[in-house]
């Protein structure tokens, strides 16, 4: 298969500052391809923050980002985007007034190219496109599940369904990297397992993906690899299980074993 | 922090920048210059008024009131129908004009901004321009499309012409030193008001947290009425005063207004310190503008600061960060 | 925060089955394009005034509030400085026509939507960058010092005095000259622009148009050039503004810069807000309604004497309609065709199984 030792993510040494804070200090790790890989920490930790940097939202004081080995740092979310590492949000944003399908839709933007012009006079060559579009859409829909609901206006659909419909909306620009920040709060059990699920066969397909999540049951299920945030630092990295018994992030966490059951 | 470095950084390359041109407008022009300068302290003493009232109401409720220009323009309006048409004393007419509009402004703002639920400020913006539109129409329909004469406070000869008076090599009409003195007093006192009174105090806590507000004992309701009765009363004030300079016509709120409000923007909306420095900061370029270059040109001077404050500093030179860029 | 500062005003809105459908369109391009037809047959001293001279003017209108509708309903900035463009568009054809004479008219029309293209993507791409009400005051500047060097450019522009004797379109040989030529080649503009923007409100630039007002953010990272969008959407407005001066040019064969002022561009924000934001009739609903309502008035015996009445209830209506009707009245008109249509297909249905069960009570098959 792939022989690269490359890992398609890396983080080096990001520092964010903020006024005299530091959000993040000198964070690095690198992420493999095909892996999931966890971020944790408590709340506070600069979790967010790291995602933002890393997905072109904000812009470090420090350090770098790399993606498939090219320099990411600095550049736009939708640029990013378009080299195929898209994320999800923490509170969900879906786009009000349109519905679920519409929704995923635009996630297939970075895969497609027709303008104002080519759209607004109708080429063949837009009205395929659109249609490709509508068929992508379709598929993510029907990998999470939502496919039957794809009429409806997205803020009808619960609250689990809505994170799936994030979730899918992510998927349908075809990415290689999916980050999702605590993709299962407010999640039920059942749907926090269906999204483990669903997850790991993601990762089976080849989707690498970094999660910042919460629920250490989801956690300690799919993660391949951990990395632990307290203050902004880095505080441990490793296995599930080598970070589950490291004095350090029992400490900064103080009753993980309590959390472990969503 | 960044912020306030940066502050520091545009006040004072725009300090340095003002007593550049005044400078250079005193050296090269002398006597013209000083009395462009001082005409520009007297027009800028008239957007210091303006400015405050855009400053009161969006220090109080964050709201950004177009038809500030118009209360101006009724309040000289109200004056010429009270001291000229009725020749009632100076003074009566002075409070009568004033007291009319802050019923006027009371008023629109029980009607058109209290019942808005959760007003976000575009729809507010429009909804002060439906009343500038309104109150500009109404005021050409009772007083026809003419400006209308002014009597001036002191300083008249007996032949009714007003004796100019001498300062610094440069002659002003009497009336210009009623207009500085009448900003310089409404300033102190609404400083005093906002700043040492427990109704003020309290109005500006409503401004930024409606709900903890109301705790303390000021409701924001009462916050945003007295806000634009004050707001309103002062452009009245405004208007009264400046008759024999800038007389009152339906339509002199228009520009009136519009530059007042990029003074308030320069010198910061929300702050009393900015409507005065912003006013004079404009009124003084104006002048020195019109006097030097051109006076049909001088008016586009205000949109320029605007669009560059906008864009450069949105909360101006004196005002508090708010986030405004993508 | 995402829902609370989203303003109820600028809310997108699903484009609705009903309006943004075909059928739709060829019904209203249908009313329109017969309304001279039937309205010469009105008596003129009944109504007070020429439906079709009205309509030519409200065609203008439309024109500019096509785009602009798209640019504040769809991608949610709002402009107050749109007054510009359509200078821009008359001048240039004011200009290029008088000073040449042998300039067509046609190809001044032209060069008025390129200007006001160029112009618009000049100052759009600094101001786009401000937010919300930053950037309608902005606009708002901006329009102001388009109407103070429209009257101070005296070499190039005439000042106040205006530029007179513009020629009528003509475009080979043929003269636009009377109002039913106005009438159908403004309307047949307006019908094609709006053609042009259902296919793009239905398309992936409109998706992206309205990702991008509902959550700029969630846009970005959905790989939509948010800034790109927001200048070509803010180029597009500005066109179809130009075009519209233009044409108001060549119908009123006269420019001066009053007709650029800050009422203007509230006059064109209130169309698009009356008529309906977010709904693509809305723009052309508002503008034929508040092209009409002045003459309406002025119509109506007794108020003959009071002749500044048409503003102080323009203005008023304004204000009325940002507290209570903020989607306009499209959206009513929507929502009644909606109901209607649903309450026929409810009586059909009705019908159908009376007659189904009229018929035979062995052949139901529901």
């Amino acid at each position: 298969m792939n022989a690269m030792s490359e890992p398609v993510l890396r983080i080096d040494s990001i520092t964010r500052m903020f006024g005299g804070l530091a959000a993040l200090k000198d964070v690095s790790f690198d992420v493999e391809v095909g892996e999931i890989k966890a971020v944790i920490g408590p709340n506070g930790a600069g979790k967010t923050t790291l995602f933002d940097v890393v997905t072109g939202i904000q812009k470090p004081s420090s350090g770098d980002v790399f993606l498939k080995g090219q320099r990411i740092t600095g550049m736009r979310a939708d640029q990013i985007t378009s080299m195929g590492m898209v994320r999800t949000f923490q509170t969900v944003r879906l786009f009000e007034g349109m519905t679920v399908l519409e929704n995923a839709m635009v996630g297939c933007t970075s895969r497609s190219q027709k303008g104002f012009l080519a759209n607004g006079l109708r080429f063949p060559s837009a009205r395929r496109e659109e249609r490709q579009i509508a068929a992508w859409a379709e598929e993510v829909l029907e990998e999470v599940g939502l496919e039957t609901r794809s009429g409806e206006l997205g803020t009808n659909l619960s609250f689990g369904q809505q994170r799936m419909l994030e979730l899918a909306r992510a998927l349908a620009s075809d990415p290689e990297v999916l980050l999702l920040d605590e993709p299962a709060a407010g999640l039920n059990p059942y749907e926090t397992s269906e999204l483990s699920g669903l997850l790991k066969k993601l990762r089976d397909k080849g989707l690498t993906i970094l999660v910042v999540e919460h629920d250490m049951g989801l956690v300690m299920q799919v993660s391949d690899d951990i990395v632990v945030l307290d203050y902004g630092e880095i505080i441990a990295k490793g296995t599930p299980e080598e970070v589950q018994n490291d004095p350090r992030v029992i400490e900064a966490y103080l009753g993980i074993e309590a959390d472990s059951d969503a | 922090m960044q912020g306030d470095s940066r502050q520091k950084v545009i006040l004072a390359a725009t300090a340095v920048f003002v007593v550049a041109v005044l400078a250079v407008t005193l050296i090269l022009k002398g006597s013209i210059g000083m009395q462009w300068i001082l005409s520009g302290i007297v027009v800028g003493s008239i957007y210091t008024l303006v400015a405050m009232g855009f400053s009161i109401i969006y220090s109080s409720t964050r709201a950004i009131n177009l038809a500030q220009g118009e209360f101006t323009m009724v309040g000289g309006m109200l004056m010429y129908t009270f001291t000229v048409q009725a020749k009632l004393p100076l003074w009566v007419g002075f409070l009568l004009a004033v007291l009319i509009v802050m019923i006027l402004g009371a008023v629109f703002e029980r009607a058109a901004i209290h019942p808005l639920k959760n007003p976000n400020m575009i729809t507010i913006i429009i909804i002060t321009i439906g009343f500038s539109i309104a109150l500009r129409a109404a005021a050409k329909w009772i007083w026809g499309s003419n400006p209308v004469p002014a009597r001036a406070f002191t300083g008249l000869a007996k032949s009714g012409k007003e004796i100019p008076v001498k300062i610094f090599g440069a002659s002003l009409s009497p009336q210009s030193l009623w207009i500085v003195g009448l900003a310089a007093l409404a300033v102190i006192l609404v400083f005093i008001f906002f700043n040492k009174t427990m109704l003020g105090k309290g109005m500006r806590a409503a401004a930024e947290n409606r709900d903890a507000a109301s705790l303390v004992g000021v409701s924001y309701s009462t916050t945003s009425l007295i806000a634009w009765t004050m707001a309103a009363g002062l452009g009245a004030a405004a208007g009264a005063v400046i008759g024999p300079i800038q007389a009152a016509v339906f339509d002199v709120g228009t520009m009136l207004g519009l530059k007042g409000f990029a003074a308030a923007i320069l010198g910061g909306l929300g702050s009393t310190q900015g409507a005065v420095a912003g006013g004079l900061i404009l009124g003084i370029l104006e002048s020195v503008v019109a006097g030097g270059f051109s006076s049909g040109y001088k008016d586009a001077l205000a949109f320029l600061i605007l669009i560059l404050v906008l864009l450069i500093r949105p909360e101006g030179l004196l005002g508090k960060p708010e986030a405004v860029k993508v | 925060m995402a829902a609370a500062d989203k303003p109820d005003l600028l809310k997108s809105r699903t484009v609705p089955e009903l309006t943004s459908g075909m059928r739709m369109y060829l019904i209203v391009a249908a009313l329109i394009l017969t309304v001279p037809l039937w309205a010469r047959f009105i008596p003129g001293d009944v109504i007070h005034m020429d439906i079709t001279n009205v309509m030519v003017l409200a065609g203008i209108y439309s024109c500019a509030v096509v785009g602009l509708n798209l640019l504040i309903g769809y991608a949610g900035q709002v402009s107050l400085g749109h007054s510009a463009f359509m200078g821009i568009g008359a001048y240039s054809v004011a200009i290029l026509c008088t000073t040449f004479k042998w300039f067509p008219t046609w190809l001044g029309i032209i060069v008025g939507v390129l200007l006001s293209g160029v112009i618009g993507l000049l100052v759009g791409v600094p101001v786009l960058r401000l937010k919300g009400h930053y950037l309608a005051l902005a606009t708002l500047g901006l329009g102001e010092i388009a109407f103070i060097l429209f009257r101070q450019m005296i070499d190039l522009t005439k000042g106040t005095v205006g530029i007179t004797s513009i020629p009528p379109l003509s475009m080979f040989g043929f003269q636009f000259n009377s109002d039913l030529k106005q009438y159908y080649l403004v309307w047949v503009i307006v019908l094609l622009l709006l053609l042009f923007t259902i296919n793009i409100v239905r398309s992936r630039v409109g998706r992206s148009l309205r990702a991008l007002h509902s959550s700029e953010v969630a846009a970005d990272a959905m790989g939509v050039n948010t800034a790109r969008y927001k200048t070509y959407v803010f180029v597009l407005s500005a066109m179809f503004a130009g075009l519209a001066g233009a044409l108001f040019a060549l119908r009123q064969l006269y420019v001066n810069p009053e007709s650029f002022t800050l009422t203007l561009s509230i006059l064109l924000v209130t169309m698009v807000v009356v008529g309906g934001m977010g709904n693509l009739y809305g723009g052309i609903v508002g503008a034929i309604v508040l092209t009409f309502l002045p003459e309406v008035i002025k119509a109506l015996p007794s108020f003959e004497k009071f002749n500044n009445y048409n503003l102080v209830l323009y203005g008023l209506l304004l204000i009325v309609f940002m507290i209570f009707w903020p989607r306009g009245i499209a959206y009513g008109l929507e929502r009644g065709a909606d109901l209607t249509s649903r309450g026929a297909r409810h009586l059909h249905d009705r019908y159908r199984s009376r007659r189904i069960e009229g018929h035979s009570k062995d052949e139901r098959d529901e």
